[in-house]
Parts: structure tokens; C-alpha cells; sequence
């Protein structure tokens, strides 16, 4: 890809300073190598029963149980580089939550202009019913997962935000499980810093925001809508590694203004719920009757301050694609700073200016619509071809409200594994995930997506895009040194030697001798 | 029965809990070392660490990844490798075949010609994790067919005490290595850290559902010192042991290691309840547990196998 930035090479056959060493590790394995260790990984994956569903648009009717598609080329991240993204996620992630605080308490940002209240109510993920309330810490967004991209020039841009139930940290950890077992080689001129410390700190998270007494612990449940939803491997595998129960509607209960959950040994209070559904669903009381998957009163005994829901109720309207646009304008009006990762440029239809603006160059342009996720209805102008361009522009003429348009961004490109073991660059993006408990945590690297099709550009697993494991580098080079000095001065206890089976004839003269 | 053929039963329990041990533990190393940023503070599990956990000479440099994953899984030069274990327990196997039912002498015998095949050199360079796998599976089916088809008598009871005074005492010697010392003052251990020690048992998720805490270096050793509930704990341990000897022996009553392991019994689960507050007991506890558990080993060969053990030297700190 000439003129796009590619993750490992700077120019052809010429790899990056911090990637020398994986090039060549790859140069050396070789292709053969490369498609075994393809097949390892699958094995594994199946016997661990780590598969997904999808049905995408070109499959042949719906795909289940396939193995979870990890590319077997790690993604590198400098140190530095990562810092950088670190300070910008944290403070990017500072502004929604305030955003959110904002809108269901004091509106300031409406009442100084810059972001219209019309705007916000008629957002679908507004919900009237989280006005004034305000949980522990005044945290809202306590999960999140922020979808950045790397432009041609080489500069990370956010693409998307997420906070309400961003899903994909459990690839992350398997992702790294797998790697260490299929390839441990490649780790081995590099020192990888780790990311099985996830469950930790959303335990931790979850614990801190519970509202328990001094001398209670705070239980603490995952809250599925079941195991038919697409990522129910993925709540599973949180609830496992926090060693938490994994509770449906059925099982939670909600007596006078407090929440319980069914068990054994009777009712038994919750004090925070790590929750995979979306507002619309939780409470049938309050939003969508229709529910089944809710439970009945959950809003009083939050309202009452009883119980922690995470991510709050109402998140939604900051990661909006519509409210999108207006996030630099929060950094700079909540915290003062100005934004560290921009934004892609970005164009709202629902303005007449914009939108002339916008239907004249539609075939430069990406066109998303803003209450959809996962790829859906994405329009990506210079692959369409003049019929999808004037049925898009019609459609956004319909309902200007339904869509924002985006500069394309020219995904940067990593190598790629290709089923026969060849090296082939594809486009990646990157989701960090963070957690918002006291403080921000962010899990070095994250979630890297890669889009398998040449060319392609739409990086969702439901769409036929795959993951790669991404490697934050630890600090500097000079590590390793420090590693090796306290080892060496180090002395084991004294342990008594390690008994070998003795000899039964042995055993015999010893006891004759006695 | 015959005091031989306890013996032996007693050694290949032993052994093949050793052989299993081993393979999880240089497996939890694996993993946690190819990742960077573990060895800061914390808990010691190491290349390093894991020679002198398996009683190694430690040799003057620090020793590298493939030396050491050589010498303690299929070398066989080394009687103190995966490989050397699973043969002498098969080797043992042979000569007790009388009271193996054919299922448990198979499961054996294939696990045995299993970490022979030529093709495992190369996978344990590429990816060790295979033959790890392979080793936790062939226990597993092993002590699985035992529990199936195995008559409950006394061979059954040796065989299992052999199994858990190795368990107790290998996760023991891990701990007493792995865990900082009381005296190196503030260790806020890094969790990577003990989750690893946690994962070089494969007690991750046990732990996980048993301790709200996080999975730090103090907890972790309570956990697997204390918690009864946890099979591969050493409490679990000593009481296991404790219940086979009890049904081996007619009269137990009158028998020096049934009345050792039933204080000590007694006194871990003291310690883990009435004296919870006592946090900084673990490190010195670790070192008493595994000099009774020295004695009740001597106690066992004098009392069933006709005395035929080194003495125990007196533990210093005692």
C-alpha cells in the first residue's frame, strides 16, 4: 500500500526500528511454519471452545462454531507511542463522563452553546429516567472501548467512541493465551507487557463503586441477556475470570427499592451489576415494556442508590455518533486541555450546510448511519458505484437526522498472515480498553481488528475481519539488564532435597543393619 | 498387604503427582516469562526459581529459558525431569500390575511410550505448551480410571498418600520459593505476579470464586496453604493423606503418622480460622508444614515399609 502507513514496514522490505526483530523471526520461521502454527491455533481455539457465530453478507447462510479468526502476526506498539494514546484515552474518556454528568444534571455545555440540547434529547440512547442521578464517584462510564485508527500520515485519530457495553477485552486476553502456546518464539526478543490484570481491575472497579457498609462485601454479579447473545462467551469469560455469578433476568430480583439475586440459600443482596444489555431492556417499568429480558423495578433500587449498575443507565448519549463531532469541544470545555487524539472529520447531515457540502463529494466520502454498530449500513464512497451512491444520497435526503458522513481515513495496514503462511498487508484498527474506577486503568494495547479481504476497510468480526494480539513494548531496552541483576543476587531458602523413589532392596540391607 | 508392593504403589502415586506438578509449574513459568514486565517485585517464579524448587543444582549464570525447560521435561538423564518420572512410575507399575486394573496399567504405559515419540523435542522448542498439555491430560485420565476402576483397599490408599504427600509437599516447596519473605518488608506484589503462581497450579478460577481479594502474594499463599475447599491446597492435601492412611492402617489409633498428620490437620486449620488476623505466620508455617510433613514421610517408610529412610534433620527455626 503505497500510500498508506503500514504498522511494520516503512517502506518495502525495509521494517520499522522496533519491528526489525519480529521481521526477521517471521523471515526465519517461513511459511510452512507459519500455516502449521495456523492450524495449531484452530485446534486449540475449537477444543477450547473459543468460536464465534456470524452471518455475514457474502457467507452461505448463517456461520457457527467457527474458530475465533487470530491472526498469527502480533501488532507492535512502542512504548512512547503507547503513552501517548494512554494520556489521550484517559482524557478523552475524563470529558464523556463529565458530558454525561453534564446532561443529566446541570446542562451547562447546553446553556454555553456548544452542544444543542435538541440534539441530545432526541438521541435514542437518552434516558430521561437517569436524570439526576448521580452514582458513586460520579463515575458513568466506567467501560469503555474507544475504536482508533491510524491515518496515512501516520497520527492516531478516534474513529468511535464506546461506553455502554464495548465488547471484545476477552479476545484480548485469549488472543495473548494463544500466542504465548502457538508462537512463544516471536515474544522472544521482545518484553511484552501484560494484560491478563483485566479481571482485576474491573473487579476492582466494581468493588469500589459498590455501595456496601464498612464491615460487608460487595457482591458483584455479570448480568447476560442469555446465552444466545453473540457475546455470551465473552460475559461468560469475565464472570469466570472474576470469579463472579453470571446472572440472567431471572435470577435477579428487586424487593422494595433493593436488588437481590435468587440463590440457594435464598434472596441475596447485589451490590453492583456489570451489566452486557442495553438500557432499552433493563427495566420494562421504565423503558421498553415489551422487555423480557429486564427486570422489574431495577431502576427504583438504582435511583435509591442501592445497587451500582455499570456502565450507568443513559451512557449512551456520549458515544452517539451525532454528539460525535462535539467531543473536542467537551475536552476543551470540561477539562481545560486541549484534545491529544483528534477526531476524523466529520459532518453532520442533519445541517443544511454540511449536508450540501456532503452530497456533492459522496463518493470521497464514508457515510454511517448514527444508531447502528458493528459495520452495519456503513456506505464507503469510492468502492460504490453510482447507482449505491445517488440511492445513499437519497436516503440521507429522506432522513438527513439518521446520518453523519466522515473523511475516509486510509487505514493503516499490518502483515497478515494468509492461510498459506504468505505475508500479506491488511488494514487494522485498534480498540484500547479502559476502566474507570477511582482512577482510569488502561490495558496495554487492546483489541487490534484486521479486515482478512484485501483492500477491505470494514475490520468487524461479523463482516469476516479478524484480531491480531497487540504488544505494548515495556519502557526501554535497558530492561532486561535491570531484570537479571536481582535475580542473581537472590538465594533460596534452604529446602530439604527432593526424595527419589529408593531402591526396595536397598530398603532391605538398610534394615538389616538395624 | 505386602509391604513391597506398598512401597512401590506409595513411589509411583509419588511419582506421577510430581511428574504433574512439574509440568503445570513450568508451564505457568512459560507463559508468565514470555511476557515482559514480571519480574519487579513480587513473587520469585523463575527459571531461576523453578531449579531450586525441583532441588537442582543452581548452575553459576542464570539459567535460559530452553536449558531449563530441557533439562525438566524430557531429559532423561536427569532423574528429576516429567519424562524420568512417568517412566520410573511405569517401571514401578510393572511390578504391581496384580492390583493395577488393566485400564489404569494402560493409562500409564501410554503416557510413558506418549513422552517417548521423537516429534516431542521439536514442540517443546517451538511451543512447550503441547506437551504440557499432553502430560496434564495422561494424569487426568490416569487418577480418573483409578477413581473408576480401582478396588478400594489398601492398595488404593497407598497409592493416593503417596499422590498427596508429593502434592503437599511440591506446593510447598513452590511457595517457600516463590513467596517473599516477611522480612523483605512492604511487598506490594505485582498481580501479574501471583496470578502466575496461581496458574503454575491451576488454581486461577478456584481462587477467583473462593477470595474476593485480589490475587496478590498474600492472599494467594493463604489460599493454597489454608483452603480446605481447594483440592491442590495443602490442608486439602494433609487431610487426604490423612483419611488414606486411616483406611490403610487396621489401627490407626496406635499409628505415629495418622496422630502426627491428625495435629497437623488440626493445628493448619487453627491457624487459617482462630488466628486469621495473623498474617505474618504464612512464611514461617510454610517451612514447619513441610518439616512435619518430612516426619510423617520417615513415619510411613518406619511404620509400612520397614523402616528404610534418611532421619529427618531438625528444622532449625523450630
Amino acid at each position: 500500500m503505497p500510500d498508506g502507513y503500514d504498522e511494520v514496514f516503512a517502506e518495502p522490505g525495509r521494517p520499522r526500528e522496533h519491528a526489525v526483530a519480529l521481521a526477521a523471526a517471521l523471515a526465519e520461521l517461513g511459511p510452512d511454519a507459519l500455516s502449521n502454527a495456523g492450524r495449531m491455533r484452530d485446534s486449540i481455539f475449537m477444543q477450547q471452545g473459543i468460536t464465534f457465530d456470524a452471518g455475514g453478507p457474502d457467507a452461505d447462510g448463517p456461520v457457527r462454531d467457527r474458530p475465533f479468526p487470530l491472526d498469527l502476526i502480533p501488532r507492535i506498539i512502542p512504548a512512547a507511542e503507547w503513552t501517548d494514546i494512554k494520556r489521550g484515552l484517559a482524557q478523552r474518556i475524563r470529558a464523556l463522563n463529565a458530558f454525561v454528568d453534564d446532561v443529566y444534571h446541570a446542562r451547562e455545555i447546553v446553556h454555553a452553546g456548544i452542544v444543542p440540547w435538541e440534539l441530545i434529547v432526541s438521541r435514542s440512547a437518552f434516558a430521561r429516567a437517569a436524570h439526576g442521578i448521580r452514582p458513586p464517584g460520579g463515575v458513568y462510564c466506567h467501560v469503555s472501548g474507544c475504536d482508533l485508527v491510524r491515518d496515512a500520515d501516520g497520527s492516531w485519530k478516534v474513529l468511535e467512541d464506546n461506553v455502554r457495553t464495548p465488547s471484545g477485552i476477552s479476545y484480548v486476553l485469549e488472543n495473548r493465551v494463544a500466542m504465548t502456546r502457538v508462537l512463544p518464539g516471536l515474544f522472544s526478543s521482545y518484553r511484552v507487557r501484560p494484560v491478563d490484570h483485566y479481571p482485576a481491575l474491573l473487579r476492582g472497579a466494581l468493588t469500589e463503586v459498590a455501595p456496601t457498609t464498612a464491615d460487608e462485601d460487595a457482591t458483584v454479579v455479570v448480568w447476560t441477556p442469555g446465552p444466545f447473545n453473540s457475546a455470551y462467551f465473552e460475559h461468560a469469560f469475565l464472570a469466570r475470570q472474576m470469579g463472579v455469578e453470571l446472572v440472567e433476568a431471572s435470577d435477579l430480583v428487586v424487593r422494595d427499592a433493593t436488588c437481590y439475586i435468587r440463590t440457594t440459600n435464598g434472596l441475596q443482596r447485589v451490590h453492583a451489576i456489570y451489566r452486557r444489555i442495553d438500557d432499552a431492556f433493563m427495566d420494562p417499568l421504565e423503558f421498553r415494556p415489551d422487555s423480557l429480558l429486564g427486570v422489574p423495578g431495577l431502576m427504583r433500587a438504582y435511583r435509591a442508590g442501592t445497587v451500582a449498575i455499570v456502565n450507568a443507565v443513559g451512557t449512551g448519549v456520549a458515544d452517539d455518533k451525532a454528539v460525535y463531532p462535539h467531543v473536542p469541544e467537551m475536552i476543551r470545555f470540561y477539562l481545560n486541555e486541549e484534545p491529544i487524539l483528534q477526531n476524523v472529520q466529520t459532518y453532520l447531515m442533519a445541517d443544511a450546510d454540511e449536508r450540501h457540502a456532503a452530497l456533492a463529494r459522496l463518493g470521497e466520502l464514508v457515510v454511517k448511519p448514527v444508531d447502528e454498530s458493528g459495520g452495519k449500513g456503513v456506505f464507503i464512497g469510492p468502492t460504490a458505484s453510482d447507482q449505491q451512491i445517488a440511492i445513499q444520497a437519497d436516503e440521507i435526503r429522506r432522513r438527513p437526522e439518521r446520518w453523519i458522513a466522515q473523511e475516509l481515513v486510509r487505514l493503516s495496514t499490518c502483515p497478515t498472515a494468509s492461510p498459506e503462511g504468505e505475508l500479506v498487508a491488511r488494514h487494522v484498527d485498534l480498540r484500547p480498553f479502559a476502566v474507570f474506577g477511582e482512577d482510569i486503568h488502561i490495558v496495554p494495547g487492546g483489541l487490534t481488528r484486521v479486515a482478512l479481504r484485501e483492500g477491505s476497510m470494514i475490520v468487524n468480526s461479523s463482516q469476516g475481519g479478524g484480531s491480531k494480539d497487540t504488544w505494548v513494548l515495556e519502557d526501554d531496552a535497558g530492561e532486561t539488564t535491570r531484570a537479571a541483576a536481582p535475580a542473581a543476587a537472590w538465594s533460596p531458602p534452604e529446602l530439604p532435597g527432593l526424595r527419589q523413589g529408593g531402591e526396595w532392596s536397598g530398603q532391605q540391607q538398610q534394615q538389616q543393619q538395624t | 498387604m505386602l509391604a513391597r508392593i506398598a512401597h512401590e504403589l506409595y513411589w509411583i502415586g509419588r511419582q506421577l503427582s510430581r511428574a504433574e506438578h512439574t509440568a503445570r509449574m513450568l508451564d505457568g513459568v512459560f507463559h508468565a516469562d514470555v511476557q515482559g514486565g514480571r519480574d519487579d517485585d513480587g513473587v520469585r517464579l523463575s527459571w531461576d526459581a523453578l531449579l531450586a524448587i525441583m532441588g537442582a543444582e543452581r548452575p553459576d549464570h542464570a539459567p535460559t529459558r530452553d536449558e531449563v525447560v530441557q533439562r525438566l521435561t524430557l531429559d532423561r538423564t536427569n532423574p528429576a525431569s516429567v519424562a524420568s518420572y512417568v517412566t520410573q512410575a511405569r517401571e514401578g507399575a510393572r511390578t504391581v500390575r496384580d492390583v493395577f486394573s488393566a485400564e489404569m496399567w494402560e493409562a500409564i504405559n501410554t503416557f510413558h511410550l506418549g513422552l517417548l515419540r521423537r516429534d516431542n523435542s521439536a514442540a517443546l522448542r517451538t511451543g512447550p505448551y503441547s506437551v504440557y498439555a499432553f502430560v496434564k491430560e495422561r494424569c487426568g485420565l490416569f487418577w480418573g480410571v483409578t477413581g473408576r476402576t480401582m478396588l478400594r483397599d489398601e492398595a488404593h490408599a497407598f497409592l493416593q498418600a503417596g499422590a498427596r504427600i508429593e502434592a503437599a509437599d511440591m506446593v510447598l516447596r513452590m511457595l517457600r520459593v516463590a513467596l517473599p519473605g516477611e522480612d523483605d518488608g512492604d511487598h506490594h506484589a505485582h498481580d501479574g505476579q501471583a496470578l502466575a503462581l496461581l496458574q503454575a497450579v491451576g488454581g486461577f478460577q478456584a481462587f477467583r470464586r473462593a477470595v474476593p481479594a485480589p490475587p496478590n502474594a498474600r492472599p494467594v499463599g493463604r489460599f493454597l496453604l489454608y483452603e480446605r475447599a481447594y483440592p491442590d491446597s495443602v490442608a486439602a492435601s494433609v487431610e487426604a493423606l490423612h483419611g488414606a492412611l486411616s483406611e490403610a492402617d487396621p489401627n490407626y489409633r496406635n499409628s505415629a503418622p495418622v496422630l502426627r498428620l491428625g495435629r497437623l490437620q488440626a493445628d493448619l486449620d487453627f491457624r487459617s480460622r482462630a488466628l486469621d488476623g495473623d498474617a505474618g505466620g504464612v512464611t514461617q508455617m510454610l517451612g514447619q508444614v513441610q518439616h512435619e510433613l518430612a516426619q510423617v514421610d520417615a513415619d510411613i517408610a518406619q511404620r509400612y515399609f520397614g523402616g528404610a529412610s534418611p532421619p529427618v534433620p531438625r528444622l532449625a527455626t523450630l
